[in-house]
């Protein structure tokens, strides 16, 4: 079996929080690695720090100690813009209560992370490329008639699916997603999924899937485990 | 159907109203429309992200709350503007009539004792009018004086000095040709009266009314008195007053007498200055030389007479030579001897110092005390704001998660300061000037449609509510509110940078 290229890679992440004083450590020390293309789902019981781990892989939360590469580079080492930059084109999230701007419509949430890439004045210019694109995206996921609707008027699973657009805008390499469909009833979490998988699949994403659902699990390509801060089979080794 | 609106209203001023309103409703949403526009353009300039422009226009038109700031800031500026304009004016035209009256230079001559002789008027004008920077000049002699209508005297007036008779004024004799050019007496005497009555011809003011026929009786000088004095009297035109004046008497117990005699009321003038229209009369300088002296009045005018008190000059150009004319010609005549030390050239600011820092210190305080609205107005924004960034902790969390770096975050908080303060500023600045150039329009049209007089004319001595925009004090009160709103707006802003994004973004 040839070797496949790592694209998020952590080791030894460990992160505790102060509280009234006292540490109170959550991470003690997660590896995990993620190949491109690869689908992994994330599986552990609430308050294993599941979340927290997302976080620190997200680059959303500074950990104590350890490292995370994104693509080889290491991005907790790397200056708040060049890192805000990584989470806007190298990283893509989708969160379990989808997360939309309410007061944006469908097009324009998914023009989000366009909006804080460019400037007024680039985004100006490329204004109708870039809409075009978040149309595109829509239309794709069956929400063509949705477009200039704000997420208030949305169903969940319309919502779940202008968030996967809005994460996928700048078609990055790795998609974390945070229980997407853990707010959906099972027929409309169906066709988010088929929707992620179709994605994944078609763009060779490395997604990282956190879920509770053992079958979800099922689906994906490899299982770690979360237990006490701990990743159980997180490395490729195993194979 | 009057009976809802009150006495004085209808139907038609209602209607007046609304359009008033509606018309305002108009202009309001095209500031805010250029205001939108301007801020494209000023965006395009600035490196900023996209999202900083678009998000905090959504967030501001999609919050009504919003608006409380910028009616706040638009009531601020709109009022600061206003009321500082009306009372520039007031200080203006207060200076403007004072100056009026005053001319621009006063060369004081107190009284001389016996052995010296008197102040020689014609000697001291003749310098004076040499110089070439002096426009005009005339002599003033004033004197303090009792009057009286008809019948009244100093006996009278010694037994009931109470009696409401007799008013203190201040006489003032002037040769009315130097005077037309030197002064604004002449634009006192066409004023039209509120009270009095004009005298009969402006070009010889002191000429006998018609209404009185100088061959009949004695033959009697002519004055005229201030438009309220002359209400006050109820005098009309050919009426006798007396007049009683002290005088020096070396042979009285006290050094000084009485003496009285009565004239002729030739008219009434209105000057702006209503000190001026309730104590002042004016009579013929030899005229009141000759009555100080003890002469008739067709006596030729006694030797060694005092007949000037006071030099009134008019500068051709008042800001650029006052303080030179001021003390060069005081050196020329006292180097000639015309005048000594006790002898005082003034500017006519110096001369009424005091009222004019009383307006300019009464307009500083209303500045001060409107900008604390200001203040209140940029509080209001600095709590919606604050509001609006624990409200939004979730969208903070969700543009760092999409990439944006805290800097961002506080770019999009300031920035809807920034919109609150530029439509408000805007707004305010314009709707602020328009009501200060038309506010008499305004308050004639008010006072029309309530039927209730607002800005009463005669209480103040101006024709209409005077004011003056200084577009610098305009740019001033803009740019402090801005720069105020800016300031209030960041701590919120500042608070959205450090919000952890995690927190917002956790799973309830």
């Amino acid at each position: 079996m040839t070797q496949r290229e790592i694209v998020l890679h952590a080791s030894g992440v460990k992160k505790s929080y102060r509280i009234a004083r006292r540490e109170l450590p959550i991470l003690h020390g997660c590896d995990l690695a993620l190949a491109r293309g690869e689908r992994l789902a994330l599986m552990g019981p609430s308050g294993a720090g599941k979340s927290t781990f997302l976080h620190v892989l997200g680059l959303l939360d500074r950990p104590t100690s350890g490292s995370v590469r994104i693509e080889g580079v290491d991005a907790w080492s790397l200056s708040q813009d060049e890192r805000a930059r990584m989470r806007n084109v190298r990283l893509g999230f989708v969160f379990q209560f989808y997360h939309l701007v309410a007061e944006l419509t469908a097009v324009e949430n998914v023009l989000l992370p366009a909006m804080i890439r460019h400037s007024s004045y680039s985004f100006d210019r490329e204004k109708t490329q870039l809409t075009e694109r978040a149309v595109d995206l829509l239309t794709r996921f069956g929400l063509q008639e949705r477009l200039k609707h704000r997420p208030p008027q949305l169903s969940g699973g319309e919502r779940q699916r202008v968030a996967l657009a809005r994460a996928l805008f700048h078609d990055p390499p790795i998609l974390i997603a945070d229980e997407p469909t853990g707010n959906l009833d099972r027929e409309t979490g169906e066709r988010v999924l088929e929707l992620l998988f179709n994605e994944q699949l078609e763009r060779k994403l490395s997604l990282l899937l956190v879920t509770h659902d053992e079958r979800l699990a099922a689906r994906c390509e490899r299982v770690a485990r979360m237990d006490a801060g701990r990743v159980h089979d997180g490395l490729l080794s195993a194979r | 159907m009057n009976s809802v609106l009150g006495e004085g209203m209808s139907w038609g001023v209602v209607l007046q109203f609304a359009l008033a309103l509606s018309g305002f409703a108009i202009f309001a949403l095209l500031v805010v429309f250029v205001a939108y526009l301007l801020m494209r353009l000023l965006f395009l300039a600035v490196p900023a992200p996209a999202v900083v422009r678009f998000l905090s226009w959504r967030y501001l038109i999609h919050r009504p709350t919003n608006l409380i700031g910028v009616v706040g800031i638009f009531l601020g500026t709109g009022a600061l503007i206003m009321i500082l304009s009306i009372m520039t004016g007031f200080l203006e035209e207060t200076r403007r009539s004072m100056r009026g009256s005053l001319s621009d230079l006063i060369l004081a001559l107190p009284g001389t004792e016996p052995p010296s002789r008197p102040w020689d008027a014609e000697k001291i004008l003749e310098v004076v009018r040499a110089d070439p920077r002096v426009e005009a000049a005339s002599a003033h002699l004033t004197w303090p004086c009792f009057l009286t209508r008809e019948g009244g005297n100093s006996l009278m007036m010694l037994s009931d000095p109470q009696r409401s008779q007799y008013a203190f004024v201040q006489l003032a004799g002037i040769d009315e040709n130097d005077e037309k050019s030197s002064t604004s007496f002449h634009q006192s005497l066409i004023a039209p009266p509120n009270y009095g009555e004009s005298v009969s011809d402006p070009t010889r003011p002191f000429a006998p009314p018609p209404e009185y026929d100088p061959s009949m009786g004695i033959p009697r000088a002519s004055v005229i008195l201030g438009d309220q004095l002359y209400n006050v009297h109820r005098l009309s035109r050919g009426d006798f007053v007396t007049l009683i004046i002290p005088v020096r008497d070396p042979e009285s117990e006290y050094g000084f007498a009485a003496k009285e005699r009565e004239f002729v009321v030739a008219g009434s003038f209105r000057s702006s200055e209503n000190e001026m229209d309730l104590e002042r009369v004016y009579i013929e300088r030899g005229q009141l030389a000759r009555f100080m002296a003890g002469a008739n009045e067709e006596d030729p005018l006694p030797k060694n007479a005092m007949n000037v008190s006071q030099i009134l000059i008019k500068l051709r150009d008042y800001e650029r030579d006052s303080k030179a004319v001021a003390a060069e010609l005081g050196d020329t005549l006292r180097s000639r001897r015309l005048i000594d030390r006790s002898c005082e050239l003034k500017t006519w600011e110096e001369f009424r110092g005091s009222l004019l820092g009383a307006i300019e210190n009464e307009r500083v305080l209303l500045g001060i005390m409107l900008s604390l609205v200001l203040l209140v107005a940029c509080f209001t924004v600095f709590a919606i704001l604050s509001m609006m960034v624990s409200e939004k902790r979730r969208d903070i969390g969700i543009l760092t998660a999409l990439g944006a770096t805290p800097q961002l975050s506080l770019m999009v908080f300031l920035a809807i300061g920034f919109w609150d303060a530029l439509i408000g500023a805007v707004l305010g600045a314009s709707t602020g000037v328009v009501l200060a150039l038309t506010i008499d329009d305004i308050e004639r049209w008010l006072s029309n449609a309530l039927g209730v007089q607002i800005f009463n004319r005669n209480v103040y001595i101006f024709d209409s509510i005077p004011s003056v925009v200084t577009p610098i004090a305009v740019a001033a009160i803009v740019l402090g509110a801005f720069v105020c709103t800016l300031i209030f707006a960041a701590i919120p802003a500042w608070r959205a940078a450090r919000l952890e994004p995690v927190d917002a973004l956790r799973n309830e």
